[in-house]
């Protein structure tokens, strides 16, 4: 029996003469079930037979938790991921009053905060990830490209360090301990419609501009809504925020007041509520620019219809991006093998596969040094260097999206980032902030 | 005697013929059937309205979207609802949803049908229950979710779809289908079940013999609501749920993303399905009618 | 003997009941009691509670002019879904009962009705927009037949898309009830009055009408109960163009502002509560059945 080669060109093992690497491994499990305790027996084999139990639950966002990224987890490290998508408000909800029922929470900066206060997490020991010291100097040092992170906001750098394992504030500085990882992040500005806007936007004062009255839009979320407010009109010189990431009540009554006013004027077409409302809205021409996210300008285009994603740089004080960043925690309770798994999986995460899936979706990864690895020149030239695709883009599911020449909206990834100017956050009067918000949804 | 106890007096059976009440002598229809038909035909077109969207796109090809123009025809989104290539668990949380539905439903229809025998009779506390019951009616959903996945923590137990999320289900359901027992009950005379029990009947025999035949069309409903109800909860299995979405919930964090046109597909399915029950259940009994007729006739 | 009987009635009435109240001591009872007691504490603004006896929550809810526009647009949104589905369902029960003749139609178009329910609610949600959208089914259709030039775009996200889409969901809760009242009106009843000389109108005025008080009656609770616990059909559908009660506390939740949500919604429970004891006052359903 000769060996064979199959299509790829690689050599298989021919039927019933060496016994596959799995088999191998599942006899000498036999063997060390056997055997257990003995110290003869290596600890990987121990480990692959006491994990393949283990079941980490995920649960986050449907951007941030992917089942594809699940699956390949599972897949690489041998044992079960779960991910379960949920919205924002459950999610959080979920984390502080279940605790109990996640094994792995997806958080954001603030989300993060708010976890910690609460002692839902445990900190994660940063010297137990393997990439840590490859992490881009945003979250490791505050900075980038030798600028500083502007801290408008709750950027990812201020949240992510807590002094001890158990302590329930925010440590100003890097530390052993951090409240969450950061595993996908990216600037967020408007969206427009190229072809029905007579001039490039760079400037988020165009979207209260009463040219497009009737056809903007902003978005549905209180807290993001109203920095995508707030960076309008500091934009449009109508007012100096402070901090647009912890707005005063004074500055949040100011901005309310301003869009009750736009609203009844008929400036908004609509608030949108879900990402395919504003995929539609834009796509059908009803708005001609409103607040978007990158995944969804993408989906316009693959439409067939022009749409970009406004490269908002800062001038002064003024534009620049609304950054966000989403995250993996530990919780509390998880421990012993479980929390053995779940380093794992973090580390998992660096290793580049799931950084090369979400630059597809136009996000960014901490380590890009080793996304880079398991993307192609191609991409890698497209989504981080701003450079024009040599060949056809294509999404995360293989559906073609940019045809060879465009250049990314914004730019490089270091353009696009280091013009971040806020992040999204919790500001300190949420409660009113949202009664405000809701004042204006019934205005 | 008053209205209702004219209209619902108990006369002997009539003679098997079709009823002609209220057509003219003429055996014609009269003009108001037009109008009536035609509303009803506009209603089910109305109806249909978002289902027709739904069919058509869930035809596309892999470029398609949630609205028109349409793209290409394919099956491609059929296959992708059973092998879940795209974001959403769509066939799981699908297979989750029903089974949870007809559990609800069973457990429904039970509990409900014992409710409604319960508050025939006038017992201590039962004002208390019933108030008790419209206020589970009215509550909202979200915070009773909080609540209960709260005390599910502080106590240790773990929330899941069948467990926690049905109980909260429940809560919603059961006070639909016991006010409809209530309505559905007062077709039931006393003097039935005094005649059945007269004859000899024990409770058991008159409940199965007497009891639920008549009340089986309310029971019909109850079942009803109870699967519909249950299939849409959103707002009290949303923090009950436990790690697994059941199909709303799943849909809802979908919009967050890309949606997924599987949707259209996993609503033709459905649709087809459905008729297919549906199809199935009016042939068996215009059969078991037919069978019946000609029985007697036959001996 | 008497005695013995209702006792045993008694016991029995206990018995049947139980399972009613398994199943709402710990999915209402005993979350609604948490719910009120959190809408009298303070928050610390991290979703935790400083332990203290406050009735801030409440004032605020009840000083808000926002509380106030909030019940008034959700109840307009209930008045009117309920006037229509009541209309709707009146006449398609009345069809159904009285103008198709066989049963096993009558069963069958019924059943037609029900079949989109049994596609989720959330994707028919979804699908009003290929339906009601600029480019949709409706308004390419006016369009292509000439009757209007520029496509309406008041059918979607605006409050009309949100009526349609709750008439569209609600009506089957009406029309099941009201035909079940229907169903037992003895149509020789009515013969009787056609004999009389009543038009058809009087015979629905006086006879049919007032039989079916009941269904009405329940119809309008699940009805009232189902729209004034809504908030995602105003969100999708009104393009964030409106405002629910429980919408707004969704967004207190979502930033962990417990006390606040908890007052609001003890606030709304009871608010519906009295809405349905009215109409439970107009016809009493449990004096029927204890008849």
């Amino acid at each position: 029996m000769g060996r064979d080669t199959d299509k790829l060109g690689k050599r298989s093992v021919a039927k019933g003469q060496l016994p596959s690497r799995r088999q191998l491994l599942k006899g000498a499990a036999v063997v060390a079930g056997a055997a257990a305790g003995s110290s003869v027996i290596g600890a990987p084999v121990i480990w692959a037979q006491e994990i393949k139990d283990i079941e980490l639950r995920h649960v986050g966002v449907s951007y941030s938790v992917v089942k594809a990224i699940g699956d390949q987890a599972a897949k690489d490290l041998g044992f079960k991921v779960t991910m379960q998508n949920v919205d924002t408000s459950a999610a959080i909800n979920r984390f502080i009053t279940q605790p109990n029922s996640v094994d792995i929470p997806d958080l954001e900066g603030w989300q993060a905060k708010l976890a910690a206060k609460r002692g839902v997490i445990q900190g994660i020991n940063v010297k137990k990830i393997k990439e840590f010291d490859n992490f881009l100097p945003i979250f490791t040092k505050g900075e980038l490209d030798g600028q500083k992170i502007p801290r408008q906001g709750i950027s990812p750098y201020e949240a992510m360090y807590i002094e001890k394992a158990d302590s329930t504030d925010l440590h100003e500085g890097v530390t052993e301990w951090a409240t969450f990882l950061p595993q996908v992040y990216n600037a967020d500005s408007i969206g427009y419609r190229p072809d029905l806007v007579d001039h490039p936007v760079t400037e988020w004062k165009d979207l209260l501009s009463p040219k497009y009255k009737g056809k903007a839009a902003i978005l549905d979320v209180p807290a993001i809504g109203i920095m995508d407010a707030a960076l309008c009109f500091e934009s449009a010189d109508l007012i100096k925020y402070g901090n647009k990431g912890n707005m005063t009540t004074k500055e949040i009554d100011f901005t309310i007041e301003k869009l009750i006013e736009l609203k009844k004027s008929g400036h908004f077409r609509a608030t949108w509520t879900t990402f395919d409302q504003s995929v539609q809205l834009m796509a059908a021409g009803e708005v001609v620019i409103q607040s978007m996210w990158s995944p969804a300008v993408a989906a316009v285009r693959v439409k067939q219809i022009p749409c970009v994603y406004a490269p908002v740089n800062k001038k002064g004080d003024k534009e620049g991006y609304r950054g966000w960043c989403n995250g993996l925690g530990l919780m509390k309770h998880l421990s012993g093998k479980k929390l053995e798994a779940a380093y794992e999986y973090i580390n998992w995460y660096y290793t580049g596969w799931q950084g090369a899936f979400v630059s597809r979706y136009g996000y960014y990864s901490p380590v890009p040094s080793t996304a880079k690895k398991e993307m192609t020149p191609t991409e890698w030239a497209f989504w981080y260097e701003g450079k024009p695709a040599p060949e056809e883009i294509k999404d995360p599911y293989g559906v073609p999206m940019e045809k060879a020449g465009t250049v990314r909206d914004g730019g490089s990834f270091l353009e696009r980032v280091k013009n971040i100017s806020c992040w999204n956050t919790l500001m300190d009067e949420a409660a009113y902030m949202n009664k405000r918000w809701n004042d204006f949804k019934v205005a | 005697m008053t209205d209702h106890q004219l209209a619902t007096a108990n006369v002997e059976p009539v003679p098997n013929r079709r009823l002609r009440a209220l057509a003219p002598s003429r055996g014609g229809r009269p003009w108001t059937f037009y109008v009536l038909a035609t509303l009803f035909t506009l209603y089910v077109i109305a109806l249909y309205g978002p289902m027709l969207c739904i069919y058509i796109l869930s035809f596309q090809d892999v470029r398609g979207g949630l609205v028109f123009p349409m793209r290409g025809t394919s099956l491609h989104w059929f296959v992708d609802l059973f092998t879940q290539v795209r974001t959403g668990d769509v066939k799981g949380s699908f297979s989750r949803s029903i089974r949870l539905a007809i559990v609800v439903t069973i457990i429904t229809v039970v509990i409900s049908f014992m409710s409604g025998l319960a508050f025939r009779k006038r017992f201590a506390g039962d004002s208390v229950v019933f108030y008790l019951m419209i206020g589970s009616l009215v509550a909202p959903g979200l915070v009773l979710g909080i609540g209960v996945g709260l005390i599910c923590n502080l106590l240790g137990i773990e929330t899941s779809w069948y467990t926690t999320a049905l109980g909260a289900q429940l809560s919603w359901t059961l006070p639909f289908g016991v006010l409809v027992m209530f309505a559905v009950m007062s077709r039931l005379n006393n003097a039935w079940d005094e005649a059945a029990r007269d004859l000899g009947a024990s409770t058991w025999q008159t409940t199965y013999l007497v009891i639920i035949p008549i009340l089986a069309p309310g029971l019909v409903a109850v079942a009803l609501f109870g699967f519909t109800l249950s299939y849409d909860e959103f707002t009290r299995t949303l923090l009950t749920a436990g790690s697994l979405n059941t199909l709303p919930l799943e849909i809802w964090s979908m919009t967050l993303n890309v949606t997924s046109p599987s949707l259209y597909a996993l609503g033709t399915v459905t649709t087809l399905i459905s008729f297919l029950i549906i199809g199935v259940c009016l042939g068996t009994i215009a059969r078991m009618q037919k069978r019946r007729a000609a029985g007697p006739a036959a001996h | 003997m008497e005695s013995k009987t209702k006792r045993r009635g008694s016991n029995a009435g206990w018995l049947l009941i139980l399972p009613l109240v398994l199943v709402l001591v710990p999915f209402f009872i005993v979350p609604i009691i948490g719910v009120v007691a959190a809408s009298f504490v303070q928050s610390d603004g991290f979703g935790g509670i400083i332990p203290s006896f406050t009735l801030e929550n409440y004032k605020g809810v009840f000083t808000s002019a926002l509380t106030y526009q909030l019940y008034w647009a959700t109840l307009k949104f209930s008045v009117v879904a309920w006037f229509f589905s009541l209309l709707i369902g009146f006449w398609i029960a009345y069809f159904l009962v009285f103008h198709v003749r066989s049963p096993l139609l009558a069963l069958g178009l019924f059943l037609i009705c029900t079949v989109p329910f049994w596609t989720s609610n959330i994707i028919r949600m979804i699908s009003w927009i290929p339906l009601l959208g600029k480019e949709g089914l409706i308004n390419s259709a006016l369009i292509k037949t000439h009757v209007i030039s520029q496509p309406l775009d008041v059918l979607l996200f605006s409050s009309l898309a949100v009526v349609i889409a709750y008439v569209h969901q609600l009506t089957i809760f009406m029309i099941v009830p009201i035909f079940n009242s229907m169903a037992r009106i003895d149509k020789r009843t009515m013969e009787a009055a056609r004999d009389a000389g009543a038009s058809r109108f009087e015979i629905v005025r006086f006879i049919v009408l007032p039989l079916c008080k009941t269904g009405i009656a329940l119809g309008s609770i699940f009805v009232v109960s189902i729209v004034m616990g809504d908030f995602f059909v105003v969100k999708v559908m009104s393009g964030g163009g409106s405002a629910s009660v429980v919408g707004a506390f969704y967004e207190d939740i979502g930033v962990l502002q417990y006390p606040t949500a908890a007052a609001s919604a003890t606030i709304l429970t009871i608010i519906v509560l009295l809405l349905v004891v009215a109409i439970l006052r107009t016809v009493d359903i449990r004096k029927e059945l204890t008849r």
